[in-house]
C-alpha cells in the first residue's frame, strides 16, 4: 500500500510542476500572439493622429497634411469631424463612404463612439472642442461595446486568479483519480501478491481486468516458487529418510560386534592378545555407533527436521548428569569430569532451550575428549558468564589441537554444509553437531587450546529474555 | 548386597533377528540368569507369555508379524510384567511412546552388554524389592523394609529424606548420582535449590553409616557432580 501513496504523491508533485510549467507558456504564448495587434491596432492613436494633422485654413475650413492623407489611405480608413455643438460634419476625407450621415446627435455620437458606423469599427480623437472619428476598415476589429467591470472583481483579481489555478488543479487531480482509480483496483492485488512471495506465502490473484496478464503471470511464479520448494523439500526428506534407515539398520549388526567384542574382552579364559583385540573392536564399534548416531542427528538438524523443543533447562543440572553418565561408564576412571561454575543462585544458570540437543552437545565434547586421548586425560566443565551470555566451556588437559588443525577446523567448511567437491574438506561429525545445536539456540561456538595443550570448546548461549525473543522472531 | 533371587526370575526376549537372540541370552546366562527364553516373533512371544508366564520382557520394536508396542499393550492385559524396549529406533516419539505405554526402560542399539544388565538388574531390584535383603555397606547394613541402619549392633533409624536419598543411591549402587536427582528423590519435582540441606543430610546419613564421617568409605562424594554409594566388597 505504501508504494501507491508514494505513487500518488509523485504524481501530484508532477501535475503542480507540469501545471505552473504550462501556465507560464501560455502567459508567453499570448503576449507573443497580442503584441504586434497592439502595436497595429493603433485605431485610436490613428484618429488622435489625424486630429494632429488637420489644421484649420483662413478661410475657416479644415485641411489634412500629407501624411495624414497616407496614413488614412494605408489603413484603408475614412475620417469625419464632428463639430461641437451643432453636431454637423465640417471636413471629411475624401474617401468617405456614402452611407455615412453628415450631421450626428449626441446621443449617435455616443452610440458611435462605443460600436460602429455603418458596421465601420469606429475610433476617436478631440480636436479642440470638435471631435474628429475615424471609422476603420470593417474587416479590422472587434469592439465590446459595454467595457465595464465591476471594481471589486479587479481588486480581487489575483485572488481570483489563484482560485481557478487551485479549482483547476483540483479539477485535473479528480480527472485522475477517477482514471487511476481503475488501474490502482487491479495493481493493488499484484503489489500484495508480489510482496507476499518472499514471504514464502501461497499467492493466488484473480486473472481478471485491466492487469489479467500480470496477474497470471504472477500466479505462475507462485506455482513455480511452490513446486520447487516442494520439490527441495522432497529431496532433504528423502536424503534425511536415508540416513536415517542407514543408520536403523546398520544398529543391529553393529549391537552383535559390539557384544561379542566385549563378551571376548571380559572372557577370562581367552589368550590376552585376543582379548585386546577384542577390546578395540569393541572401542571402534563405540565409534561407529557415535558415528551413525551423529550422522542421522547432523542431516536432521541440517534439513531441519529435528524439532527444536524449548524449555527452561538448568546447565548446572545438565552438566553434572552428562559428566555422571560418563564417569559412570567410565570403569577405569581415565576421563575424570570436574565441574566448576562462577554463577550462584537457582535462576542465573539456566537457558531456554532444547535440553535433549543441549545435553547431546555437551556429550560429543566429552566423548570427543575421550576419542582424542586414549591415555586418559582431565576433563573440566564449565559455566561462566560473559557479556550477557551465558557460557559452557568444556575442557581438556590432552594432546589438544595444532594451530593449522585449529585454523582448519574454523575455516574449512564440512563435508556435510558443503556443496563443492574439493577434497579439502572437514570430517568427524562431533563438533559440527555441536555447532548445528548451538546454531539453532542462537548462540555460538569458539575453539581454541585448553590447559596445558588441550582442546578447549566455549559455548556461548543466549540468557532466558534474549532466547525467548528469537524464538518468538522464528515463529 | 546378594541379588541372587533376581537370577532367578524368567526373562523373556523377544527381536526378530536369530544372531542377536543367541547372543543377548548368552550374555544373560553367564551373567547368571536361569531362566531366559527367546521369541522372533510377536505370536510366538504370545505363547509363552500365557504357557511360561515370564517375571520380565525385553522386546524390540519392529517384529515381522507386528510391533513390540502392540505386543507389549496385549501382554500387559493379562500379564503385569515390567519390559525394557531394545530397539533400534531412537527416535524421540518413539522413546515416548514406549514409556508412555509403561515400559520401564527404553535402550538404543547398539548397546553394550554392560549397560543392558545394568539397566536389567536395576528394573529387576526395583520391581521385586519385596524380597530385598539388607544393603551391606562397610561397616553397617541398611534395611530398607524397615527404614534403619545397623551398626555394630545398633538400631539407628532413618528419617523420611535420608530414606529417599539413600533409596536413591542404592538403587545405583557403585555409580555416581547426580545431586540434581538425589535432590529430586528427596524433594520432589523442583529439586533446585536443595543442594546446601543436602549436604547436610548426607553428613547425617554418614554419621549413621560410616566408621568415621569424616573419611567416608561408603558414601563418597564426587566434586561439584553428586554421590556414590559402595558396596562392601566381597
Amino acid at each position: 500500500m505504501k508504494s501507491i501513496m508514494k505513487l500518488i504523491k509523485r504524481f501530484v508533485i508532477t501535475l503542480i510542476f507540469s501545471l505552473a510549467a504550462l501556465l507560464i507558456l501560455n502567459i508567453i504564448l499570448l503576449f507573443t500572439v497580442v503584441q504586434p495587434d497592439t502595436e497595429s491596432s493603433g485605431g485610436w492613436k490613428a484618429a488622435a493622429r489625424v486630429a494632429e494633422c488637420l489644421s484649420q485654413q483662413p478661410d475657416g475650413g479644415y485641411e489634412l497634411t500629407e501624411e495624414g492623407k497616407i496614413m488614412l489611405e494605408q489603413r484603408g480608413c475614412w475620417a469625419v469631424l464632428i463639430q461641437d455643438g451643432t453636431g454637423d460634419v465640417i471636413w471629411h476625407s475624401e474617401n468617405l463612404p456614402e452611407e455615412i450621415q453628415l450631421h450626428y446627435s449626441a446621443a449617435e455620437i455616443s452610440w458611435y463612439t462605443r460600436g460602429y458606423v455603418a458596421d465601420y469599427p469606429t475610433t476617436t480623437a478631440a480636436k479642440g472642442e470638435d471631435l474628429v472619428m475615424i471609422g476603420n476598415s470593417k474587416e479590422s476589429y472587434w469592439k465590446d461595446m459595454y467595457p465595464a467591470f465591476s471594481l471589486n472583481m479587479v481588486k480581487n483579481l489575483p485572488r481570483t486568479i489563484l482560485l481557478f489555478l487551485g479549482a483547476n488543479l483540483a479539477g485535473v487531480f479528480l480527472i485522475y483519480m477517477v482514471v487511476t482509480s481503475g488501474i490502482l483496483r487491479s495493481v493493488k492485488p499484484i503489489v500484495q501478491g508480489i510482496q507476499a512471495l518472499p514471504e514464502g506465502e501461497d499467492v493466488y490473484v484473480k486473472e481478471k481486468g485491466l492487469l489479467s496478464e500480470l496477474a497470471s503471470a504472477l500466479n505462475l511464479v507462485s506455482e513455480k516458487l511452490r513446486c520447487q520448494e516442494y520439490e527441495l523439500k522432497k529431496k532433504d526428506q528423502a536424503r534425511a529418510n536415508w540416513i536415517s534407515g542407514v543408520s536403523h539398520d546398520i544398529r543391529t549388526p553393529l549391537s552383535m560386534v559390539m557384544g561379542y567384542a566385549a563378551d571376548i574382552e571380559e572372557d577370562a579364559e581367552a589368550v590376552e592378545e585376543i582379548r585386546q583385540k577384542a577390546g578395540i573392536i569393541r572401542i571402534q564399534s563405540i565409534r561407529m555407533k557415535n558415528l551413525v548416531n551423529d550422522l542421522n542427528l547432523a542431516s536432521k538438524l541440517e534439513y531441519n527436521m529435528q524439532p527444536v523443543k524449548m524449555e527452561r533447562v538448568n546447565l548446572t543440572a545438565l552438566l553434572r548428569e552428562t559428566a555422571v553418565y560418563f564417569m559412570n561408564l567410565d570403569m577405569d576412571w581415565k576421563y575424570p569430569v570436574e565441574l566448576s561454575s562462577d554463577i550462584g543462585g537457582i535462576s542465573g544458570n539456566s537457558v531456554q532451550g532444547d535440553k535433549e540437543l543441549l545435553k547431546r552437545a555437551v556429550s560429543n565434547l566429552l566423548l570427543n575428549a575421550q576419542i582424542h586421548n586414549p591415555a586418559g586425560c582431565h576433563i573440566r566443565a564449565g559455566l561462566s558468564e560473559h557479556s550477557g551470555k551465558l557460557c559452557v566451556t568444556i575442557e581438556d588437559d590432552g594432546i589438544g589441537v595444532t594451530e593449522e588443525q585449529l585454523r582448519k577446523l574454523k575455516e574449512t567448511p564440512h563435508y556435510m554444509l558443503n556443496s563443492g567437491t574439493d577434497s579439502n574438506q572437514r570430517h568427524g561429525l562431533g563438533l559440527l553437531i555441536v555447532q548445528q545445536i548451538i546454531t539453532a539456540h542462537g548462540g555460538r561456538v569458539e575453539f581454541g587450546h585448553g590447559m596445558e595443550k588441550g582442546f578447549r570448546v566455549d559455548m556461548f548461549l543466549n540468557k532466558p529474555e534474549e532466547s525467548i525473543k528469537i524464538v518468538e522472531k522464528e515463529a | 548386597m546378594n541379588y541372587d533371587y533376581l537370577k532367578n526370575k524368567r526373562i523373556l526376549f523377544v527381536d526378530d533377528e536369530e544372531g542377536l537372540r543367541q547372543m543377548v541370552c548368552s550374555i544373560l546366562k553367564k551373567e547368571g540368569y536361569r531362566q531366559v527364553e527367546s521369541a522372533g516373533t510377536m505370536a510366538q512371544a504370545l505363547e509363552l507369555c500365557a504357557s511360561w508366564k515370564p517375571e520380565f520382557a525385553i522386546l524390540d520394536v519392529m517384529l515381522p508379524d507386528g510391533d513390540g508396542f502392540t505386543l507389549f499393550e496385549q501382554i500387559k492385559s493379562f500379564l503385569d510384567i515390567p519390559a525394557l524396549f531394545l530397539t533400534a529406533r531412537g527416535e524421540e516419539d518413539d522413546r515416548i511412546r514406549g514409556f508412555g505405554l509403561g515400559a520401564d526402560d527404553y535402550v538404543v542399539k547398539p548397546f553394550l552388554p554392560k549397560e543392558l544388565l545394568f539397566r536389567i538388574q536395576a528394573i529387576l531390584r526395583r520391581t521385586y524389592k519385596e524380597e530385598a535383603p539388607l544393603l551391606e555397606l562397610a561397616f553397617s547394613r541398611v534395611d530398607f523394609e524397615r527404614a534403619e541402619v545397623i551398626r555394630g549392633g545398633e538400631h539407628l533409624a532413618l528419617t523420611a529424606k535420608e530414606y529417599a536419598i539413600l533409596q536413591a543411591l542404592g538403587r545405583n549402587l557403585g555409580r555416581i548420582v547426580t545431586i540434581d536427582s538425589l535432590c529430586e528423590a528427596a524433594w520432589g519435582d523442583n529439586p533446585y535449590g536443595y543442594e546446601n540441606t543436602l549436604m547436610a543430610h548426607i553428613r547425617r546419613i554418614r554419621e549413621k553409616i560410616e566408621e568415621n564421617p569424616s573419611k567416608p568409605v561408603s558414601l563418597i562424594t564426587v566434586k561439584g557432580l553428586g554421590y556414590k554409594l559402595i558396596a562392601k566388597s566381597r
